[in-house]
């Protein structure tokens, strides 16, 4: 009776499912079978016939190599920096922001401070090259005019991860300012109203107030953005990387694309690739829980 | 009176600060600006920090787009960016709508679905021994197919849709239309700012796209704009925007000045970002901080 029931219903609601179809049909085959292709990592790749089990074979392989060691280093040691100086910067921006009192010249800065999250990292890293160059770069002039020789930022193996928190800076400060802003628009003016007249200044009420009043947005992001530690950003990392640095900004994503898609070693990349997201994971997993427990919000 | 300088010192180390912020993202770019529109006989006076160029002459921009290498990734990236967007708003939408706004035996397992295809990535290998066996390979579909339904963009739309009222659509039904009568007659006329600033975000990645295009595309004359962008300006190959059938002549080839052309490869990268970046500003930016973010 029940199931006669429930046949009824989904016979009723057919052209829900027909629309719904494409988009399942889209994840099963582009995600579900790539994600259960990962079990590539405890086999031995075959161009022709089934692939061999070889259980854990390659992760033991991976956690002798000094290659490996390496890369994950650099992918730890590349996100905690990005954690410390980057992370704190939109905050900052947006309570500046928040503190303009002309409409105008708060829209203007606005509209400029987001702009360069819409380019690619192959434009940034473009703008960079040309910005950075030892010889014409804009930031190499304005050193030779304080006196200090130019630097080949670019090639510098001193320098070069610093290149990579200044332009994750330029890049998406201004974007990640935008949800602290929205959230103190939520602040009561009353507040502020209250400060003044017992006489706080502005910078008394930017940190006495603002500041205080976006903690749980600030605990949200920074929980969000422990999930994705292990990334340490592909895409900025492939287009900056040269010869002459890549041992120092080498981390585990473009490990996995060089070894794999490049030496062509499919099995070996994904053991790399499958250990990275099993962090990943796990990292998600612990954010959603420490979330739900501190804000009542989980990840999703 | 202590109180009012105390304030306006405070205001005007913000505002410069602010200034600061906004010359430090401006000054390179506009600097690559002014190099590519320089007259070439005097490009050894720009320095890095000019804004403005010395002479103004389009001839980059002549060489550039009279280049079959560059003219035609232009019409390889517009064309993935738009069947691919096209593509992403049509399936994002019409399954937001059905998640949000109907009823159905298995909604409650679709969305767990939906939730673990968010928490589990694929990783870089599978994904392309995937492609690999679908034939994709040197195909467009090999592009536009990978996150043709974006989950983090679905979820966004289905937030969206959640504020187009019930009664209108319960009242759609009740006149007799069907689900997807209701979905493109009523859900997405109302939901047009919300198309926009997903189509937006969707557009944007197809633009920028170059990783999946450098492993994907092996013809160069199905290249997008960006991979041929990256090999000109980031691997430094010249030949890459020369081609092999370059109309110009040895002499010509010597007298090519690559900065100046680097700088207008970027700038032609940029504008069509820059077209749409009001629109962006409108949509996104103002519903976000004036409605506040949605949670």
């Amino acid at each position: 009776m029940k199931l006669q029931n429930l046949i009824k219903e989904v016979k009723k609601s057919w052209v829900i499912y027909a629309m719904l179809l494409p988009t399942l049909v889209y994840f099963s085959i582009f995600h579900v079978i790539p994600l259960i292709g990962m079990k590539l990592a405890f086999q031995e790749f075959r161009i022709m016939g089934a692939n061999e089990w070889v259980g854990l074979k390659h992760f033991k392989i991976l956690f002798s190599s000094p290659a490996f060691i390496d890369v994950l280093k650099n992918t730890i040691i590349i996100s905690t920096m990005k954690i410390i100086f980057f992370f704190p910067v939109p905050i900052i921006l947006s309570i500046i922001i928040n503190e303009v009192r002309s409409n105008k010249y708060r829209k203007f800065t606005q509209s400029i401070l987001y702009l360069p999250h819409f380019l690619s990292w192959v434009v940034i890293a473009g703008v960079f090259i040309s910005l950075l160059d030892p010889t014409e770069g804009g930031f190499n002039i304005i050193r030779n005019f304080f006196q200090l020789p130019s630097v080949d930022y670019m090639t510098s193996k001193d320098h070069i991860r610093w290149v990579l928190v200044f332009s994750e800076i330029w890049r998406t400060a201004g974007w990640d300012s935008i949800i602290y802003l929205a959230a103190i628009m939520k602040i009561s003016p009353t507040l502020y109203e209250a400060a003044q007249i017992d006489g706080a200044s502005s910078f008394q009420q930017m940190t006495k107030i603002t500041l205080p009043s976006l903690y749980s947005t600030i605990v949200t992001v920074f929980i969000l953005n422990l999930g994705f530690f292990m990334n340490a950003n592909f895409d900025q990392v492939f287009n900056f990387t040269n010869d002459s640095v890549r041992s120092v900004i080498d981390i585990i994503d473009t490990y996995v694309y060089r070894i794999g898609l490049v030496n062509g070693q499919y099995a070996y990349a994904t053991a790399a690739s499958l250990f990275k997201g099993a962090i990943g994971v796990v990292l998600i997993f612990s954010t959603h829980f420490i979330s739900k427990r501190i804000s009542g919000k989980g990840v999703w | 009176m202590r109180l009012i300088k105390n304030i306006s010192v405070t205001r005007l180390i913000i505002y410069s600060l602010l200034l600061l912020c906004s010359i430090s993202v401006l000054v390179p770019i506009l600097n690559l600006l002014a190099v590519s529109l320089t007259d070439p006989l005097r490009s050894q006076e720009m320095s890095g920090l000019d804004i403005i160029p010395k002479g103004f002459s389009l001839i980059n921009y002549e060489i550039l787009l009279s280049n079959p290498m560059i003219l035609r990734s232009l019409f390889n990236s517009v064309f993935i960016t738009v069947v691919g967007t096209s593509l992403n708003l049509l399936l994002t939408s019409m399954s937001a709508y059905i998640l949000v706004k109907t009823k159905f035996p298995g909604r409650k397992l679709i969305m767990v679905f939906l939730i673990i295809i968010m928490v589990f990535e694929p990783g870089m290998i599978p994904e392309y021994l995937l492609v690999r066996d679908l034939g994709l390979i040197d195909t467009y579909w090999a592009l536009i197919l990978y996150k043709t339904v974006n989950i983090f963009y679905l979820f966004i739309m289905m937030r969206f849709f959640e504020d187009v009222p019930d009664s209108i659509i319960e009242a759609a039904r009740i006149d007799g239309a069907g689900y997807f009568k209701t979905y493109y007659r009523i859900v997405l006329p109302l939901s047009v700012p919300a198309l926009v600033t997903m189509g937006l975000f969707y557009g944007v990645y197809h633009w920028n796209e170059y990783f999946r295009a450098t492993i994907y595309l092996n013809s160069q004359e199905m290249w997008p704009l960006q991979v041929v962008l990256r090999q000109f300006v980031v691997e430094r190959d010249n030949s890459a925007i020369l081609g092999a059938e370059t109309l110009l002549s040895y002499d010509q080839i010597a007298s090519l000045d690559y900065s100046a052309l680097q700088a207008g490869t970027i700038i032609i990268a940029i504008v069509p970002l820059l077209i749409i970046y009001p629109f962006v500003l409108k949509y996104y930016t103002n519903s976000t901080l004036e409605g506040g973010v949605k949670d």
